[in-house]
């Protein structure tokens, strides 16, 4: 029984925390601007091999941070002109990208470190970890706070950060409002692509920032497909959240759990394959559970949008 | 010498080959009330749109207080002083109002933060100089149309608007509603702001305005005084032909009641109770109206009847069966026929073509030769029968449904369910923004419909419909049926507002 | 086609030029990209005609990947057309394949028999597999896109932990070498081609799609469910039963997933191997999106897709370059299928007559 509250647990369930929590905050920001975006999973699995490449070439974590942001921001540009001038349509477009940047990660791979399925490297320098020294007279909470990579806590102000930009700040606001009615904020003079693509740079910052985490926090090393649905558990975890940074954290905060846990019951024998599997079924099951808009709604469905003047 | 402070000169505004505005050269002076004033399609609202810098115009100018005006956008407009309420509310229902009322004019601390305290004086500085009363920490949602209204209009006053363009304002609301707010307008112009209103009812133009400008297929028919003008008029000009709003009704004799509603509840999306005990029956061959203020629970109660919301309680019986659970397919089967309020959103699907929407239903109700096939002869002789006797103006049937304009939509829409073998007929405003020539001709459809012993249930929002058409009338209030009131030419509108406000709940005519 | 029947010619034009554009985009990239890693465009495009077309072998080679990206398109046409976002369809194929690979090694039966039973097994894991987001989307309402996606993963690992426990590995067997038993002969698709790796799945494969091509056009119920795609609202209010509808089309989808999973096994596999084939689902889905939910196109484009496969194969072994590359191209053109031609130019007309705007604006003020 020990096993599901054990301090490793609880503690790898912090740092498991990070990388979610990032994306999280990233598919807030379309989840509030009503963009609906499986592509983050492309997101994450393109910065996660640059932030591995800066980190490389510079020897520093920050320098592979800087990469992953700025891919990310660009993943998400070349989302943003497909699905905001080109009218694709975005479950397309996502499909696409996922499929394409796994296979252009793969080539990259291979043309640039020379090697296929994985790169690990001492050259690539991980996130160092970080000692708050009041907490190390707490017990518990330092067993479990304390001691983690820089980029674990960066996370936990990266929520706050989302939190207060949402509802405290002009820009929230009008973010907010063009997820809600379009129309309204045209005659506002809120021009509604622009905060789309707002929205859509802040998801790529902060899905680059997702990105970084899975290569530079512990493992050094950068592995085909590693997103392993990352960018899928984050928009799931913004529905469950309604958007709300705050809520997304705690939908995270029980994928990273369950996560953590399974890496715990893996060292009893419960067959591999079946811990792999938990965090996808939970995510299942934790929808089920919170689906936002429960049977209510399903009474005659939503109404299509307008497309003719009448 | 007039004030002009509002100019335009020969606009046009092209959408594609469709020409909206033609030439359009309209003065507005200060402080006034001016009605603009046409039938549906006559391009008032894209006139305003484009004062209100939402459209562009594709020639012509705009003058402000005497200067050349070019928006970019609606923001543009503001700048000058113009504000628009729109017909369609731009509201976000799930914001609070103050958050509505802020939105693309925060005020804030330190150039960063949403200071909302700021927000907040000011804009009870503007209730109380215009005397408004809205509740600015509810969601927008839960208020009331009126109330929702008067949240547009002081936004708009927030934005610091001297021109105030009201689009159709009046028609969401009761007689009550509508004194009003007229009552408000008339305190704005007293204190210096000009009022644009554009309606198609005549007579609130000529109870309000200073001044008329008729449009008419996008053209100025001309701008009268209302001194100098009467109703019979400006019907004459905004039609151009003499119309007769009276339908040819002749007598005839009612039969059993075939459809009956008893204590029906009902919640909607959000579970709040929206029908309340509700009781009705409906005779053959009956037109039985039901009045009310947008709201009420008309929307709740219509889908109960025809099986797309779970009643909470009650029953629904039809012919002697008990149809409260049944399916909206079970409905049809039992010669039930529906004409939706939404016709682009419910009432069809715009990209099919219009022989796969005319046999919606019918394929259900008739069927085909062969009971899983479609046979295309058979539903385009349907469909034609359609097109032919509701008048669809159309090239093909093979065209998408979106290819139709607005009026030609609901004659489809309508036209379908008409044709189709039914008993009774749940009709939900049928004429919603279509042209003079389509709602006299569906009003007569609907008086000959029910000549013919099919009973009918109509749901309208413009009471002048109800009142029009129906041989009596059910007034909703608040979820409950407050008023059951046999129609003739002595009822009077005012006392059927009054019931729609719920002012006459205690003594209900029986 | 009925689909094409009833837009006016402009469409028409704007839809092949769609495919033009898209075509030109993806030649120029692909070729910048072979280009990139200094190799010369033209002889890796011959070096992928002919590893498509060349020869007898080759022919089979697409005809080979062509039936599973089929199948799988047909799967995904069902779900997409209703507005279903079935992107199950991988798992629902690994569940298919498994159980078509255990009843194929078990059963003995009469060859044609054995057959059968393994595919029509196969369609009904992947329609059981298909039940359970069928069930969370009717009943609690839960987004099917996500759980769809979520149950693929889940997929994977699970029918990994079933061959484990089928074929009693212990946990000391690494998972790329963990296969079920080879299937009995009886059970095994015979050839199309002799010698070539091309199987009579083709004419399942084909079969499905002209069926449900048919379907779509002829039947009450394909009416119907193009119908709750096009407008769910209109067809609830129309008196289809929407419920039912949706889980009858998710697990028409799951089924025919699951049928793409048993043709794999009785084709070419012939024993079910963990993580047999990455991405054969998704390549559905993107077949499907270009084809723009035409079951006809559907075929089309799948050819184009299994000649691609094999191309990329032979590309690979007689040049230096990456298959991968062929990935990225594959990717790249649904993503610039994507682009709807329509509205750009809306929106370019919008623009040219603001600027004619400001420009008689400006020259009136000066």
């Amino acid at each position: 029984m020990n096993i599901f509250f054990s301090l490793s647990t609880l503690a790898s369930m912090v740092r498991l925390t990070a990388p979610l929590a990032f994306a999280t905050m990233g598919a807030c920001y379309g989840h509030k601007a009503k963009i609906f975006n499986i592509g983050m999973e492309s997101y994450v699995l393109i910065s996660a091999f640059f932030s591995t490449l800066g980190s490389y070439m510079f020897k520093n974590p920050w320098m592979g941070l800087l990469f992953g942001i700025i891919s990310g921001i660009l993943t998400s540009a070349v989302f943003g002109t497909f699905v905001l001038h080109f009218k694709g349509d975005p479950f397309v477009v996502g499909i696409a990208m996922n499929l394409g940047a796994s296979s252009l990660t793969s080539l990259l791979l291979l043309m640039i470190f020379k090697t296929r399925g994985s790169f690990s490297s001492p050259d690539i320098v991980g996130f160092s970890r970080v000692n708050i020294p009041f907490l190390n007279n707490i017990p518990i909470v330092n067993e479990i706070f304390n001691n983690h990579y820089s980029i674990v806590y960066l996370a936990f102000v990266a929520v706050i950060f989302s939190q207060i930009l949402m509802y405290k700040t002009p820009f929230g606001l009008r973010l907010r409002g063009v997820g809600i009615n379009e129309k309204a904020s045209e005659s506002v003079g809120v021009s509604v692509i622009k905060y789309k693509w707002y929205s859509l740079i802040l998801t790529g910052i902060f899905t680059g920032m997702a990105g970084a985490c899975l290569p530079l926090c512990g493992l050094s090393m950068f592995t085909e497909n590693m997103s392993a649905g990352k960018g899928f558990l984050a928009v799931s975890a913004a529905r469950i959240g309604v958007g709300d940074p705050l809520k997304a954290l705690i939908a995270c905060i029980i994928f990273s759990y369950v996560d953590a846990l399974s890496v715990s019951l893996n060292s009893i024998n419960i067959p591999s394959q079946i811990v792999l599997m938990a965090p996808y079924v939970v995510t299942v099951v934790v929808m089920c559970f919170t689906s936002s808009d429960h049977p209510k709604k399903f009474s005659f469905g939503r109404k299509k949008k307008e497309r003719v003047s009448a | 010498m007039k004030d002009i402070i509002l100019e335009t000169k020969g606009i046009v505004k092209k959408f594609g080959s469709l020409v909206a505005n033609n030439n359009i050269s309209i003065q507005v002076e200060r402080a006034s009330i001016h009605a603009i004033i046409g039938e549906n399609g006559a391009g008032k609202s894209t006139l305003m749109n484009m004062i209100a810098g939402i459209f562009k115009p594709t020639l012509g100018e705009i003058y402000v207080g005497g200067e050349k005006q070019v928006f970019k956008s609606p923001n543009d407009a503001a700048d000058k002083g113009i504000g628009m309420v729109h017909q369609e509310f731009m509201l976000y229902p799930d914001l609070k109002v103050i958050d509505n009322l802020m939105m693309g004019f925060e005020k804030t601390h330190h150039g960063v933060f949403l200071d909302k305290k700021k927000a907040r004086i000011d804009i009870l500085k503007i209730c109380k100089g215009y005397n408004f009363n809205i509740p600015l920490d509810e969601y927008a949602r839960d208020l009331p149309v009126s109330m929702k209204q008067q949240v547009e209009i002081v936004k708009v006053l927030y934005k610091g608007a001297d021109i105030i363009i009201l689009d159709e304002p009046t028609s969401v609301l009761t007689p009550q509603g509508i004194e009003g707010l007229f009552n408000a307008l008339r305190l704005l112009k007293s204190m210096g702001k000009t009022i644009i209103l554009i309606t198609h009812k005549l007579k609130e133009v000529m109870e309000i305005s200073d001044a008329i400008t008729v449009l008419k297929n996008g053209e100025v028919m001309g701008s009268v005084l209302p001194r100098d003008v009467n109703e019979q008029i400006l019907a004459n000009m905004m039609v151009g032909r003499n119309v007769l709003f009276d339908t040819k009704k002749s007598p005839k004799t009612l039969g059993e009641p075939i459809f009956q509603v008893e204590n029906l509840s009902a919640h909607d999306d959000n579970y709040v109770e929206k029908v309340k005990n509700v009781s009705f029956d409906v005779k053959k061959g009956e037109i039985v109206g039901i009045a009310g203020v947008a709201g009420s629970g008309q929307t709740e109660l219509v889908e109960c009847l025809f099986g797309l919301r779970k009643a909470s309680g009650g029953k629904v019986i039809f012919n002697g069966n008990d149809i409260t659970k049944k399916s909206p397919r079970e409905h049809r089967l039992a010669k039930i026929g529906y004409v939706p309020q939404d016709r682009l959103a419910t009432g069809t699907s715009v990209e099919a073509n219009i022989t796969e929407n005319a046999i919606m239903g019918y394929h259900i109700t008739h069927g085909f030769k062969h009971p899983m096939l479609i046979d295309y002869k058979q539903a385009n002789d349907f469909a034609q029968q359609v097109v032919n006797d509701f008048r669809v103006k159309t090239e093909s049937l093979k065209n998408p449904v979106s290819s139709l304009s607005g009026g030609n939509i609901q004659k489809l829409v309508v036209g379908r369910e008409f044709e189709q073998d039914i008993d009774f007929l749940i009709i939900e405003d049928p004429t919603r923004g279509i042209d003079v020539g389509a709602i006299e001709f569906i009003w007569q459809k609907i008086i000959d419909i029910s000549q013919q012993g099919i009973s009918v249930l109509l749901i309208s929002h413009e009471l002048g419909e109800v009142m029009e058409l129906s041989d009596r009338i059910l007034v909703m209030y608040n979820g409950e049926i407050v008023g059951n009131l046999k129609n003739s030419d002595t009822l009077d509108e005012k006392e059927v507002g009054l019931y729609m406000l719920g002012g006459k709940k205690d003594e209900i005519a029986q | 086609m009925k689909s094409r029947n009833r837009k006016n010619f402009p469409d028409i034009a704007l839809n092949a030029a769609r495919y033009v554009f898209a075509f030109i985009m993806v030649a120029l990239v692909g070729a910048l990209l072979i280009k990139s890693q200094g190799n010369d465009p033209l002889e890796a495009l011959r070096a992928i005609a002919d590893g498509a077309f060349g020869s007898r072998r080759a022919i089979g080679t697409t005809i080979r990947w062509m039936t599973p990206t089929l199948i799988t398109s047909i799967s995904a046409v069902i779900a997409f057309r209703s507005g279903i976002w079935n992107v199950g369809i991988e798992g629902q194929m690994y569940m298919g394949a498994f159980m078509s690979a255990v009843v194929g090694y078990e059963l003995c039966l009469p060859r044609g028999l054995h057959i059968v039973v393994c595919i029509l097994v196969a369609g009904l894991s992947g329609m059981l597999f298909a039940l359970i987001p069928a069930l969370l989307k009717s009943y609690l309402n839960v987004n099917e896109l996500i759980s769809t996606l979520m149950l693929n993963y889940a997929a994977t690992f699970l029918t990994e932990y079933m061959t484990f426990k089928y074929m009693g590995f212990d946990s000391s067997v690494l998972a790329d070498a963990v296969a079920t038993n080879e299937m009995q002969e009886t059970a095994r698709l015979a050839k199309l081609i002799p010698k070539t790796s091309a199987t009579t799945a083709i004419i399942i494969a084909l079969a499905l799609a002209i069926g449900v091509y048919l379907f779509y056009r002829y039947t009450v119920k394909g009416y119907e469910f193009k119908m709750v795609g096009e407008n769910l609202r209109f067809s609830k209010y129309g008196g289809v039963n929407s419920r039912r509808t949706f889980m009858t089309i998710f697990l028409v989808s799951g089924f025919i997933a699951g049928i793409c999973g048993g043709t794999e096994m009785c084709g070419n596999f012939g024993k079910f191997r963990t993580a047999f084939a990455t991405n054969l689902g998704w390549d559905g889905v993107m077949v499907t999106s270009i084809a723009q939910n035409n079951p006809l196109v559907c075929v089309l484009v799948s050819y184009i897709w299994g000649a691609l496969k094999a191309g990329s194969l032979h590309l690979e072994r007689v040049t230096s370059n990456n298959r991968l590359i062929v990935n990225i191209v594959q990717a790249l053109f649904v993503l610039m299928v994507s682009v709807d031609f329509k509205s750009l130019y809306a929106t370019f007309q919008n623009h040219r007559q603001y600027k004619k705007l400001r420009r008689q604006g400006g020259s009136e003020t000066e």
